[in-house]
């Protein structure tokens, strides 16, 4: 008992303790919701690119027999008002959807970071003027914007409009990218790099590209989904992809005819497949923004 | 007579995403009327959350257990929040630590007052309100009231608008005052001016005042009891006078060692070891037992109980327990030979008489004069360097105004003054981030203020001069690993690391600044602020500089970390040779560091010389300014009042 | 004194000079790319007699509708037409332009303008309650309403609610303004109203309610409404009197901007419920190559993107100085 009253000083501390404590934190991390909603967009696009395999159906074929028909054991999700197979559209139309949403993003990606950067690293007169710009482009309807740009490129196919929808959504994604370089630039950290000799380059590749691509990620993701959503209006409306080109906007543009045969499932079934997809894509995005300020608010 | 205030086993907890933060354990006290209570405690001990929890205004996710928190008698822990409202105001009211943003930056300070008159008395005459809301900014002491009220807070200055918040603070005639840092976000003059105010109104008012703050010194000055908070929980209360005279927690010892003032005659400062612990789990037994040399194998396993000294002064330590073994306290002896230092000095109004009587100061500065006396080259010569900011087309602002001064290899040179004095501008200038026109900054002769010769001698001078900033958080970029930016500036140049691999470097730089290797593979924002700036400062250290620029390095740190982190730059100097420019605006930090000052006011550098010449015989009168404003570290005031009164 | 109505006068007059400065800019743009694209203008005129139209035909109905002279020419003539209030025929519906925009404006004004003042109202009100409620059952159930919302294509819930309303209930006409041969009937107009009123205010609605929501939440986190609170205001009025007071102008200034959005973003709406709006009519003018249609139509929401962006950058910088 006496020797629990003996000096014994400064005792490193068991690490055990922290260790556990690390690795709860990182199981909880993971939202239920999010982790359903990544296995979902994980089965949609496994589905799409590797339609070939399981869809027997041509997704072209009319079918004249079996038009406008209910979703039964032959056809899945039934057929449209021509004929078409919707299961084999859904797949094949969302390998297109898919393809534009992301080309899409890409192009307009490239234009935001090019373009923010440029403004970020301008003088001040150079960047009000890029970024005032900027901020009436984005305030302009977008859709009437990519309307007009495609009535005037004439008729669609999938490059065009990706390359539309491209140059139409670099906006919001160019200004944060500039805030973010701006921001960066004054930071300490950018100023004792300088100090320390670091030209131009070095700071751009070692401390601004990794610093506005993790902030700029929920955007990209955000702008995929927001490709896919012009994409599907525009073939809706009949100004995107013709109805021979299967997406799935282009399977909703039948529904003026379905509507009058009361056939549910040529707009339920397409429009559901697209909404979920959206859905993935918003909760992946919010994920990736969450993560984002999380770190800042850590500091 | 009951307390005015009465806190009963209070506890505040956080939740958050990776599990509970105990913020407050268990911490009872009280609180008389017209009586003043310092709560003393380094960053993240729990000492604000409490004011909060008694208050009630800790966010959502704080949770608060108590058994009663009395005031006057009545239990308002269990009140509804409606009740507290009508409370809060009138019993109790706080000031913040930082009058920045704890004012609404669309409203006129005079609604903002106003607004906090009118909640207790809706009814009021829009004259009695205007006239009310003139007499609490004289109150505190704010002239041409009428033309001040109608400003926004930004228009005023940081002194300022904490007045205003006293103000509002005091808008209701509170019976107890929460001060949470007040002053710490102001500048050393102003810091004195607002603590004086608030203590000569804590007078006149009778309020109860319960006074928070991270500086003994500022407690010192201020308090009439003093409770120390450690991990949540205080660890030791008492007098004023037995807390400095006589205190017996090793973490106040710790705390009271760490202070420049307490290292006279003494190379290094006192450290306490390691870091506060996490508050997520907090540790078993005494949570400071890893950081207290003596620590008892009890500690390891119990938490100690406040044991009791006398009526007044409890301490929670098992060195009190009677099986302990009795253990001299390490810093009795110093603060009685500074308290009777300052006795000293009290009776003569003259600094010269008082100062130069240390021998111990005296022979440590002789001591460094002679190590850099070998060495007298010149490293750096600052000559007239004037920087101007263009405010807009028309107007400039002059932040650095005919500069010059002269560092010499081995030494180091500190630079005071307050914020906007244009410190860090000179900082800059001789970094070259700003291109001063007309100005010549010598480098070991070579002027770099000349393009061409910059250009030419690039390399030289952006390996041998390195810079070192105030907040370690943001001068580190949060997505490297440690190791990756330890090694940055051997990538700018593409060097051969001397140790093998990059990796090999980086460990060798941690250890030289005493880090552990396990931080290695780390981002900045797991590393505690002491941890990220010795990563600053391996950062700086990597290309071997010959001069190193701080600017503010520790003003953001905890006072016990500050103390390591000048005890690593004295070592830097002594044992390796590095000159040092370092900017601070802490003068005991400057007075124990630094072999000459400058001292910078307005963009000026108004007065250059020794730092035992500055410090016992200011001339300029700014200097001397800010010499009798600095809360000193030596609780002389309080010492003296105490020793009248006993 | 002098000076700053000098000031005023100065900071007015650069206002309008880029306002006009942007609308020629815009005129120019749009008119040489119209021009520039391919197609033929005589189809949207003549129909499908303009593909059998001989040589000397062609040149002749070109001559007559001014397309013949270079671009720069006719830029020039189209501008000083419009400056004297003359905007040209629309080539589809051979009749001046302003004519046919005036017959439509009024209905999209009317579906974009209550969407608009619905849209605002509502997402002050439903922000300002979540905030209140943050983390509760209401703020998660409205948020999660609000994410899902988000994901669901315009064009398809209007599909849903006419295939729900309209097709299987009959509750509510699916199409049209009004019931043919009834124009005039408030009632009628009304109940017309409703679905495309509905897609309008529920597409843009949780967007706007959810920044509400979160700034307000982040200035209640500011420092200064811990000193409110201290002084003894209620909750409540630290929402309203210090919070929603500097949230306010963000969200002026950010509606400002949404204008052109709101009210200009119909089209898809008014496809789907064939409204005879404007956003019919400029899909219409773009496809046919109906210039003059296409000019007019541009430049008013040209003036509307502009104004809109003044506004908010007016907001802004009262709020600055």
């Amino acid at each position: 008992m006496e020797n629990r009253f003996a000096i014994v000083g400064i005792c490193p501390l068991p690490e055990e303790q922290r260790e556990r404590q690390y690795r709860w934190q990182r199981v909880k991390g993971v939202r239920p919701f999010f982790a359903g909603t990544v296995l979902m967009l994980v089965l949609i696009v496994m589905g799409c690119l590797l339609c070939d395999l399981f869809v027997t159906k041509d997704p072209g074929y009319l079918d004249l027999h079996n038009y406008g028909a209910p979703p039964d054991r032959e056809f899945l999700f039934g057929t449209d008002t021509m004929g078409r197979d919707i299961f084999a559209m859904i797949w094949y139309g969302g390998r297109t959807s898919l393809t534009i949403g992301i080309a899409a993003t890409m192009i307009s990606t490239v234009l935001a970071v090019v373009l923010g950067a440029l403004s970020g690293c301008a003088p001040s007169r150079a960047d009000k003027l890029l970024m005032r710009m900027t901020d009436i482009l984005l305030s302009v309807p977008a859709l009437s914007a990519v309307i007009l740009i495609q009535a005037v490129l004439g008729e669609a196919d999938v490059l065009s409009i990706s390359f539309v929808l491209g140059i139409t959504g670099w906006m919001s994604i160019a200004k944060v990218v500039r805030s973010e370089v701006r921001q960066i630039r004054e930071c300490e950290y950018v100023i004792a790099s300088r100090c320390m000799g670091g030209g131009f380059f070095h700071v751009l590749w070692k401390h601004l590209t990794p610093g506005f691509l993790s902030s700029i990620m929920f955007m990209v993701v955000m702008n995929i989904r927001n490709a896919i959503v012009a994409e599907s209006t525009l073939s809706f409306m009949g100004i995107g992809l013709p109805a021979e080109v299967v997406t799935w906007g282009s399977m909703l543009s039948l529904a003026e005819d379905a509507m009058l045969a009361n056939a549910w499932w040529i707009i339920l079934i397409p429009g559901a497949f697209l909404v979920v997809t959206l859905l993935c894509f918003t909760s992946l995005g919010n994920h990736l923004r969450r993560n984002v300020s999380r770190g800042e608010s850590n500091l | 007579m009951t307390a005015l205030l009465d806190v009963n086993h209070l506890s505040v907890s956080f939740d958050t995403p990776q599990g509970e933060i105990q913020a407050v354990r268990d911490v009872s006290f009280s609180l008389q009327a017209g009586e003043v209570l310092a709560v003393v405690g380094e960053s993240g001990c729990g000492k604000s959350a409490l004011c909060k929890a008694i208050m009630r205004l800790l966010p959502a996710s704080g949770r608060i257990r108590s058994e009663g928190i009395y005031v006057n008698g009545t239990d308002i822990g269990g009140m509804k929040e409606r009740e507290m409202c009508r409370l809060r105001g009138k019993l109790f009211s706080m000031v913040f630590q930082d009058p920045m943003t704890s004012l609404n930056p669309a409203m006129t300070v005079g609604a903002q007052i106003a607004e906090a008159v009118r909640v207790h008395d809706p009814k009021i005459a829009r004259q009695a309100l205007h006239d009310r809301v003139a007499e609490l900014m004289r109150l505190v002491e704010i002239d041409r009231v009428q033309e001040r009220m109608k400003l926004y807070p930004q228009h005023l200055s940081g002194g300022m608008r904490q007045r205003c918040v006293m103000a509002i603070a005091l808008a209701g005639n509170p019976a107890i005052l929460f001060a949470d840092e007040p002053t710490t976000a102001l500048d050393v003059t102003i810091q004195a001016q607002i603590l004086d105010l608030l203590r000569s109104l804590q007078r006149t008012l009778g309020m109860g005042t319960v006074f928070v703050t991270h500086d003994l010194g500022v407690a010192a000055r201020a308090a009439d009891r003093v409770a120390v908070m450690y991990a949540g929980k205080i660890v030791e209360i008492g007098t004023c006078e037995e807390i400095f005279r006589d205190p017996k927690h090793p973490y106040t010892w710790g705390l009271m060692r760490s202070l420049p003032a307490f290292a006279r005659g003494r190379d290094t400062l006192y450290t306490i070891p390691g870091m506060p612990p996490a508050l997520l789990h907090p540790p078993k037994g005494d949570a400071f037992a890893c950081r207290n040399p003596w620590a008892l194998a009890i500690d390891y396993e119990e938490e100690p109980p406040l044991f009791r000294v006398s009526d007044t002064h409890y301490a929670a330590t098992w060195l009190l327990d009677e099986r302990a073994p009795k253990i001299a306290s390490p810093v009795a002896g110093v603060a009685d030979g500074i308290s009777d230092n300052c006795l000293v000095g009290e009776g003569t109004s003259d600094r010269k008489d008082d100062r130069p009587k240390e021998p111990d100061r005296e022979s440590v500065c002789a001591g460094t004069a002679q190590v850099s006396a070998g060495k007298q080259e010149i490293l750096l010569d600052v000559q007239h360097l004037t920087y101007v900011f263009p405010l807009n087309k028309k107007t400039v602002f002059k932040a650095v105004d005919d500069v010059s001064f002269q560092i010499k290899r081995g030494e180091i040179f500190g630079l005071i003054g307050e914020s906007g004095s244009g410190k860090s501008t000179v900082a800059r200038c001789i970094m070259n981030l700003y291109r001063p026109n007309g100005a010549k900054i010598l480098y070991k002769g070579i002027d770099t203020c000349d393009p061409a010769l910059f250009r030419r001698h690039r390399k030289m001078l952006q390996t041998m001069r390195q810079i070192i900033f105030q907040d370690s958080g943001s001068s580190l970029n949060q997505r490297m690993k440690v190791w990756d930016i330890i090694t940055e500036p051997l990538q700018i140049w593409h060097i051969t690391p001397p140790r093998g691999s990059m990796r090999a470097e980086a460990a060798f730089q941690m250890h030289y600044v005493g880090l552990d290797a396990s931080c290695l593979n780390r981002y900045p924002t797991e590393l505690s602020g002491g941890q990220r700036q010795r990563v600053a400062i391996a950062r700086a250290l990597s290309m071997e500089p010959e001069l190193l620029v701080a600017d503010e390095p520790v003003a953001s740190l905890d006072v016990s970390i500050q103390a390591q982190i000048v005890n690593l730059f004295r070592h830097l100097q002594k044992e390796h040779g590095f000159s040092f420019l370092f900017i601070a605006h802490d003068l005991a930090m400057v007075e124990f560091l630094c072999d000459r000052v400058g001292v910078m006011y307005q963009g000026k550098l108004v007065e250059e010389g020794a730092t035992k010449e500055v410090f016992s015989n200011p001339k300029h009168p700014y200097t001397r300014a800010l010499l009798d404003a600095s809360v000193r570290p030596v609780p002389m005031p309080v010492f003296r009042e105490c020793l009248y009164r006993s | 004194m002098a000076g700053s109505r000098w000031d005023k006068i100065w900071y007015v007059g650069k206002k309008l000079l880029t306002f006009f400065g942007s609308i020629l800019v815009l005129s120019v743009m749009v008119f040489s790319i119209s021009r520039l694209a391919p197609g033929d203008p005589l189809v949207s005129y003549y129909g499908d007699r303009a593909e059998k139209m001989s040589q000397g035909e062609r040149a002749w109905a070109e001559e007559k509708l001014g397309l013949h002279e270079p671009i720069p020419v006719q830029y020039v003539r189209w501008l000083a037409g419009a400056l004297q209030g003359d905007f040209g025929i629309s080539y589809k519906y051979k009749r001046p332009v302003v004519n046919v925009i005036g017959e439509r404006v009024g209905n999209t004004l009317l579906l974009g303008g209550i969407g608009f003042v619905l849209i605002f109202c509502l997402a002050l009100l439903l922000g300002i309650w979540c905030a209140c409620r943050e983390g509760r059952l209401f703020d998660s159930v409205i948020c999660k309403i609000g994410t899902i919302s988000s994901c669901i294509p315009e064009f398809w819930l209007s599909l849903l609610l006419v295939l729900l309303f309209s097709v299987n209930l009959k509750w509510l006409p699916g199409s049209g303004a009004y019931t043919v041969g009834q124009a005039g009937g408030w009632v009628d107009r009304a109940r017309h109203l409703i679905l495309p009123l509905a897609v309008v205010v529920l597409g843009h609605l949780w967007y706007y309610a959810y920044l509400i929501r979160n700034r307000i939440l982040a200035e209640m986190r500011a420092d200064y409404v811990l000193l409110a609170k201290a002084k003894g205001l209620t909750r409540r009025r630290v929402l309203f009197r210090h919070c929603l007071r500097n949230v306010m102008p963000a969200y002026l200034s950010i509606m400002a901007i949404s204008v052109p959005h709101i009210l200009g973003g119909t089209y898809v709406i008014e496809t789907v419920f064939s409204y005879p709006g404007l956003g019919t009519l400029t899909y219409e003018s773009a496809r046919y190559h109906d210039y003059n249609l296409l000019m007019l139509l541009c430049i008013l929401t040209g003036i509307l993107v502009i104004l809109g962006n003044q506004a908010a950058q007016a907001i802004t910088e009262k709020r600055i100085g």
